[in-house]
């Protein structure tokens, strides 16, 4: 019986039921879709703000101080201390490690330059900086598997100008800093003599490097040639490792050292930049890792201001999808006092009546819900493309979390008039007062 | 008489149309701010990117000679009213490699340190990344103390309150400064091996009178905004080059239109939403004035005459809850504003008009229905069916 008058209710008055459902169905979608997309933005951006480049610094950890301005380092070779490059493959093996989206070994050399052909042959040698390091290098992670890493995804703002190409790493070949170039009238296909008092050779100039730091000044080399101008063949001085982070928070930056079991597993477990630099830490032995805090911080401000800002917008999508479905189930038991006069006058029970409706809503809520959580997906998934080019996973926690919301808000919007209807007399209602 | 009916229909339903007036007003309050948050949020965002530091610099030109990399203090006075009119932060730098000396006691250490000349009231502005333990430098005339990078403290045992030596040896001999140490800072870059003291502390060492290495600059707005200041400055000083930061630039212009972009789509999918919850009360509100419509036709009212008294009504509530929403908005978008960016989103007068008109064609719109009812014969109203 009870299922057949809500059948009933359903087969007679579809448009009726069609607008419901449709406002719920609208209202889910967009709560699914801006859930979604808040929940999801968080990783989606820290990823973009990769653009800003690498976030942790690697060096020795007993070492000498760097003369470091802009980036380059000016000390001898014979000063401080080394790092191997065989190491590095370990990045890829900590916890986090599908959070490193690249690193590059760097290694400065002082070095003195002349041109040795093109326009300015003959100009006296001068002073400058040999910096090696890998642009897209191909590393061998065992088992088979490669990743690709360098300055290309460490310090994507580094631009060859026009004409040029980055050099190949087999080949004599090295880009030129543009103020070295412009300053020396270097240009791409001059062949440029490199020296220390420990060995020389001749370089093939392939591209002009425009960094916007100190690097303009400098010679850009494949890691190798650098290495063998120092003499520390493997080694290098200082990497530059780009994570994807979860922004600091307080717990986050709190000392691994002084937290309890519990707490260092899931500070550990969380992407933090100091549980990152931790790991590096245990997986490169005699090295310090040290957040670069112009990037980290700046990044983590950002996003935790960003974030705000769209869970408030998240909200206010909540709070309109939530009266409009409210404000329609609301209109809907509204339009019906007629038929809740009949119910009575035939003999229901408040309780039966009441069970009734909120079995239609229940239905309703369900079906409109579901509908709503489909569209939410592709709306969010359409958005996702739209504005950052990668479609973004559907979360199936959403679809309880929708249909549970579209049930409390339907029946919430329904609860009200109910028991006002329910105070009613029927006699009143049907005369059609 | 047509004033007179309205008049009496205001009076006469009070109750809903009080509760028509909230949807409309809410409504209107939900556009205004979101439109405020829509069109102030790149602004805010971009501002947020000043965070990351310097995003300008002056520095010679790359084709100048190798002598002429160091360049003459005065540039700071010349830059200095377009760096105003754009409300930006600068700071000159000079770089200098000294012997350190710390630790005057018998186990003194020594270790060759680049020292960095700066205004050190602006410096940590324009680096507000950095840790600074012990206290930061205030003054820019400050010729005593100066702030010691992390790995410089850490090698040498420098502490806050430490005192150190720096020399200086070229051609015209030896020259020393003595300082004591105010701060150290973390930064995890290259201030993490440097000194950071004064701009003429290291000029008056390094025998550099009156010179600066180069001049950075935080300068707020919008990457347009940033273009044109920098275009204005490099006019006030054509000898120099002055650049954006490509590192901070090219981030900011890969991130902001996404951000925007999000903002964007977000508000309008809410937008959509309270329009189309505004107009279905409203047009729940016109059809429970069916019966008023009967009526009216049946005491010989022309339809088109009693469909406008209805629209009259319509536009009216649409008007009154635009303004009262907009009002509303106006709080609305400062809360937000307070909440995302601890800064107000400022209301914009342009807004107003989009909202009484969207307000009143919704309302209008959700009355529309009521046309229909001229076709009606009105007894079939009044009987209820």
């Amino acid at each position: 019986m009870f299922l057949r008058i809500i059948t009933e209710s359903f087969t007679r008055t579809p448009r009726r039921k069609f607008l419901t459902g449709a406002a719920l169905a609208l209202g889910m979608a967009v709560a699914t879709a801006t859930l979604t997309v808040a929940l999801n933005v968080g990783d989606r951006l820290a990823a973009e703000f990769r653009s800003l480049g690498a976030n942790l610094l690697v060096t020795p950890k007993a070492d000498t101080l760097p003369l470091e301005v802009g980036g380059v380092d000016y000390r001898p070779v014979n000063a401080g201390a080394y790092l191997p490059v065989d190491d590095l493959p370990k990045l890829k093996q900590i916890f986090w490690r599908n959070n490193i989206k690249g690193f590059t070994p760097f290694l400065d050399v002082p070095v003195a330059t002349s041109v040795l052909s093109g326009a300015s042959v003959g100009a006296p040698a001068s002073e400058t900086t040999l910096i090696g390091t890998w642009v897209n290098h191909r590393v061998e992670l065992g088992s088979g598997e490669t990743f690709d890493t360098g300055v290309l995804s460490t310090n994507p703002w580094w631009k060859i100008e026009n004409g040029g190409r980055w050099f190949r790493e087999a080949g004599d070949e090295c880009v030129v800093g543009a103020t070295l170039a412009s300053r020396n009238n270097i240009h791409v296909g001059d062949l440029v003599g490199v020296a220390t008092l420990a060995d020389m050779e001749d370089l093939r100039v392939t591209g002009i490097l425009s960094t916007g730091g100190a690097e303009d000044n400098a010679i850009v080399v494949p890691l190798a040639v650098a290495q063998k101008f120092a003499g520390q063949p493997g080694k290098f001085r200082r990497l530059m490792v780009s994570a994807v982070v979860k922004p600091d928070d307080a717990f986050g930056r709190s000392d691994p050292k002084k937290l309890s079991g519990a707490d260092y597993e899931r500070w550990y477990c969380s992407a933090y930049i100091g549980s990152i630099s931790l790991q590096i830490e245990q997986a490169l032995p005699g090295v310090e890792a040290r957040a670069v805090r112009q990037v980290a911080e700046g990044e983590g401000k950002i996003l935790g201001r960003i974030s705000v800002l769209l869970w408030i917008v998240t909200l206010a999508a909540l709070i309109a999808a939530g009266l409009a479905v409210g404000s329609t189930a609301a209109t809907s038991v509204l339009e019906r006092q007629k038929e809740v006069g009949l119910m009575k006058a035939l003999g229901a029970s408040n309780s039966l009546v009441g069970a009734f409706f909120l079995g239609e809503q229940l239905l309703l809520a369900l079906f409109g819900g579901g509908l709503g959580y489909a569209i939410g997906v592709l709306l969010a998934r359409w958005l996702s493309i739209t504005v950052f080019g990668v479609s973004s996973p559907a979360r199936m926690i959403m679809l309880p979390v929708t249909l549970g919301l579209a049930v409390i808000v339907a029946i919430a919007g329904s609860i009200f008039p109910l028991r006002r209807a329910s105070r009613f007399d029927p006699a009143p209602i049907l005369r059609g007062e | 008489m047509f004033w007179r009916i309205l008049g009496q229909l205001f009076s006469a339903s009070r109750g809903r149309l009080a509760v028509a007036l909230l949807a409309l007003a809410s409504g209107a309050a939900v556009t205004t701010a979101l439109i405020n948050l829509n069109l102030d949020a790149v602004r805010k965002v971009s501002g947020e990117f000043r965070t990351l530091g310097a995003n300008v610099i002056v520095g010679p030109h790359a084709n100048g000679s190798a002598e002429s990399e160091l360049i003459n203090e005065s540039v700071l006075l010349k830059l200095a009213p377009a760096l105003e009119s754009a409300h930006g932060v600068a700071a000159p730098y000079l770089y200098s490699v000294v012997t350190v000396d710390a630790g005057a006691d018998q186990q003194s250490k020594k270790a060759q340190v680049i020292v960095a000349g700066s205004w050190l009231d602006r410096a940590s502005q324009l680096s507000p990344w950095w840790k600074i333990t012990g206290r930061p430098i205030s003054d820019r005339n400050d010729m005593e103390n100066c702030l010691v990078g992390r790995n410089v403290a850490l090698q040498l045992g420098i502490q806050p309150g430490s005192r150190i030596v720096l020399n200086y040896a070229d051609s015209a001999g030896n020259r020393t400064a003595s300082l004591t140490v105010a701060g150290v800072i973390d930064s995890g870059a290259q201030e993490d091996n440097q000194i950071i003291a004064n701009l003429p502390v290291v000029q008056k060492f390094s025998g550099l009178k009156d010179r600066i290495g180069m001049v950075q600059m935080i300068i707020p707005g919008t990457p347009p905004e940033i273009e044109s200041a920098i275009s204005q400055l490099s006019a006030t000083v054509p000898a120099l080059e002055v650049r954006a930061v490509p590192q901070i630039a090219q981030a900011e212009a890969s991130l902001l239109p996404r951000i925007r972009g999000l903002i964007f789509f977000m508000v309008a999918l809410i937008l959509v939403l309270t329009t189309l919850c505004v107009f279905a009360s409203m047009a729940a509100l016109a059809m429970e004035r069916r019966r008023d419509v009967g009526l009216m036709k049946a005491i010989g009212g022309s339809i088109s005459r009693i469909v406008r008294i209805f629209f009259t009504e319509a536009a009216a509530l649409g008007l009154a809850g635009a303004l009262i929403g907009y009002v509303a908005g106006i709080f609305l978008s400062r809360w937000i504003g307070q909440r995302a960016f601890h800064v107000a989103i400022s209301a914009r007068p342009e807004v107003l008009p989009i909202v009484v008109a969207l307000m009143v064609i919704v309302s209008l719109a959700g009355a529309l229905p009521l046309r229909l009812l001229g076709r009606v014969r009105p007894a079939e109203i009044l009987r209820g069916e």
